[in-house]
């Protein structure tokens, strides 16, 4: 079992005949991903590593079935895509495009939570069950940053999510399952939305989340431990401890304003609820050490 | 991108909601002028970003020519990075509410919130005594509905004729909410005026820079930023902060980023400017050095770990800008991710220690601080 995506997911490409798209499928299949089609319009017929592309969505889940689909186009076309997607009938979407317009990620939010769609993003670098299956970009095939285990991951970075699986692996742990969630302000769907699928999920043990400053996604988290809907252990990174209040540090939801989304108040309800808070990456492994985590 | 007051005024009126009769000044002679047209008594309104300028001494009430030139004078040179004043009509205030459109997270709707409470601290309101602020979520795409207008005025009080005009004024903000891309829009304080008209006597208005493509008619400007070095960094599309510290960053990603400004504050050492030249920028370092210079560090710290942002594309970028700006100041590099090898190759060839640690390098960067 694994959360999100395994190898009977049969993913869709969207913008396959990119440089990224065509770039990221060949590592996607090469770990052992079912991709099943591409889709960019006007491209029917060409074949990006033995993968079909055809123009449109629909006519690419007749033709194969595809019930996953994974975005590698820019941000201002990523509302269409993602509509075309679930018009299509899909409903687990990944989407990469950093930066889609505020407007149109709300009309999507909007719309996934009424269909009961599941999309992830904007700017993640993906989803992946190391050893499995992988939609989206993630430097799996470097030793030392992935390795299959039993800890799943819920991040909001990119970097930051190579630097802290690091260090796990460093302390001897590696990854169950990873879903980033990406570090747009409206992010599509939210940690406290992903825990059930682990709480679920006989192969994780435990749940590291690698937070940000902004927004109020952690604090859901620790509200739903407080509530019982997750009872797994819990170990939080969370980045910009030391923001100055007002700037835009970097991500679009990046920001404390008006005393909230600071980390200090997001570390200090998740410490409330029971989860093991790291200041630094490098604590992380010994956090896991501590809760008596097997290897 | 936010707006300043008199911007936001200018797509309010746009719009049909009624702003107070005002003028626009950047010099002192200009008041004389501006009285002329709004009346005594007047407000000066120093156009600064910043909220809280009531507090800082920004807006100023003059009853003479003489006293308003004064005032403006004073206004001009503060320390505040003062470009232009708002001299707008004195309001008869009969009442003051608040009003303003957000967007909410957690439903993909927009927040329309008001309160009859107006002019005071909306956050301190919120949190002690939410249930004075009337909140009602609305679909983007469907626009606000009548019953939704309807919700909002009761919440706020107003009767009559009044309440009509709310709903009006509320339609149309909304309105240019959606039009405009905007991550926000307040009025605050909405003035109920002695004759019960609805006037917005302040306004913020922020866009979203995701957005920026298709509202061109707002362009970026130089006087919305506290320093050149922000503004250019801003118009060249990297993520940048002037700090006055020693440690010039150029690092890749926001989470890892804010995780090595923690860093360096956690070990004693401080900041000079935050740069982010990861994602779309992962080849532009030779800009991306000249911005860090710029900030005057001690010594420059690159700290990476991309996955399409590659090493080694970035380990060559850093060479490439070595060599065409040739830095006095020591670099500490801990450069991660896709083809570390070749990176690590190529950051020796130029005769640096590359690290893989990021808390190595941080504390490396702070000893060379001195």
């Amino acid at each position: 079992m694994s959360v999100f995506i395994d190898k009977k997911t049969r993913v869709l490409v969207q913008g396959i005949t990119g440089g990224e798209g065509r770039y990221w499928t060949k590592h996607m299949i090469d770990l052992g991903t079912q991709v099943v089609a591409g889709v960019t319009p006007g491209k029917a017929g060409q074949d990006v590593e033995g993968v079909t592309v055809y123009n449109t969505v629909q006519q690419a889940v007749t033709a194969t079935q595809a019930d996953a689909s994974v975005l590698f186009v820019p941000p201002r076309f990523a509302h269409d895509a993602v509509f075309e997607a679930l018009d299509a009938g899909i409903r687990k979407i990944v989407v990469t495009a950093e930066g889609m317009p505020l407007h149109e990620a709300m009309e999507i939010r909007s719309a996934a939570r009424l269909l009961g769609a599941t999309v992830m993003g904007g700017n993640t670098t993906g989803v992946i069950t190391p050893g499995v299956a992988m939609m989206g970009f993630l430097p799996y095939w470097i030793d030392r940053v992935y390795r299959p285990g039993r800890v799943g991951v819920m991040t909001r970075s990119g970097s930051l999510t190579n630097e802290a699986t690091a260090m796990m692996v460093k302390a001897g742990y590696g990854v169950s399952s990873l879903l980033g969630i990406g570090g747009d302000a409206i992010p599509l769907t939210r940690f406290a939305e992903l825990l059930p699928a682990f709480e679920a999920d006989p192969e994780t043990d435990a749940v590291l989340i690698i937070g940000e400053l902004g927004g109020s996604m952690e604090e859901e988290v620790a509200e739903a431990i407080e509530a019982g809907l997750f009872t797994k252990p819990l170990v939080a990174f969370i980045a910009g401890r030391n923001a100055p209040e007002g700037k835009k540090m970097g991500h679009a939801g990046a920001i404390v304003s008006g005393g909230k989304g600071s980390v200090a108040g997001k570390a200090k309800a998740l410490r409330a609820a029971g989860a093991l808070v790291a200041d630094r990456p490098s604590e992380i492994g010994a956090l896991f050490d501590q809760l008596g985590l097997p290897q | 991108m936010k707006l300043f007051e008199y911007q936001a005024k200018g797509l309010f009126a746009e719009a049909g909601i009624a702003v107070p009769a005002g003028q626009v000044v950047d010099n002192v002679d200009a008041v004389e002028a501006a009285i002329g047209e709004v009346g005594l008594p007047c407000v000066l309104k120093a156009q600064v970003l910043r909220g809280g300028r009531g507090k800082a001494g920004l807006i100023q009430f003059a009853t003479s020519v003489d006293a308003a030139r004064t005032k403006a004078e004073q206004l001009l040179a503060s320390d505040h990075n003062v470009q232009k004043l708002l001299v707008e009509e004195s309001l008869k205030i009969e009442k003051e509410l608040y009003l303003a459109i957000t967007v909410d997270p957690l439903t993909g709707k927009a927040l329309v919130m008001g309160a009859s409470e107006g002019g005071v601290d909306i956050e301190d309101l919120a949190v002690n005594a939410p249930e004075k602020i009337v909140r009602q979520l609305v679909d983007i795409k469907q626009g606000i509905l009548p019953f939704q207008l309807r919700n909002v005025m009761f919440g706020l009080g107003l009767k009559g004729e009044t309440f009509k005009e709310g709903m009006q004024l509320l339609k149309a903000l909304f309105g240019l909410f959606s039009r405009k891309d905007a991550e926000l829009v307040e009025i605050n304080p909405l003035v109920v005026t002695a004759d019960g008209q609805l006037i917005a006597a302040d306004g913020k208005f922020s866009i979203d820079d995701s957005a920026a493509f298709r509202q061109k008619g707002l362009a970026r400007t130089r006087e919305q930023f506290d320093s050149d070095i922000e503004f250019e960094a801003a118009e060249a599309g990297f993520p940048y902060l002037q700090f006055d510290g020693d440690i010039g960053l150029m690092c890749a990603g926001a989470g890892l980023t804010n995780t090595v400004y923690d860093l360096i504050a956690d070990y004693g050492g401080t900041v000079a400017n935050y740069l982010e030249f990861g994602g779309p920028n992962y080849r532009r370092a030779v800009e991306a050095m000249a911005f860090t210079l710029r900030s005057k560090p001690k010594v420059i710290l690159v700290v990476t770990f991309g996955t399409i942002a590659r090493a080694d594309v970035m380990a060559e970028g850093l060479a490439e800008a070595i060599e065409t700006l040739k830095p006095d100041v020591p670099i500490v590099t801990a450069i991660r991710g896709t083809n570390e090898e070749e990176a690590t190759e190529i950051l020796k060839g130029l005769g640096l220690e590359p690290l893989n640690d990021t808390e190595a390098a941080v504390q490396k960067a702070i000893a060379l601080c001195g």
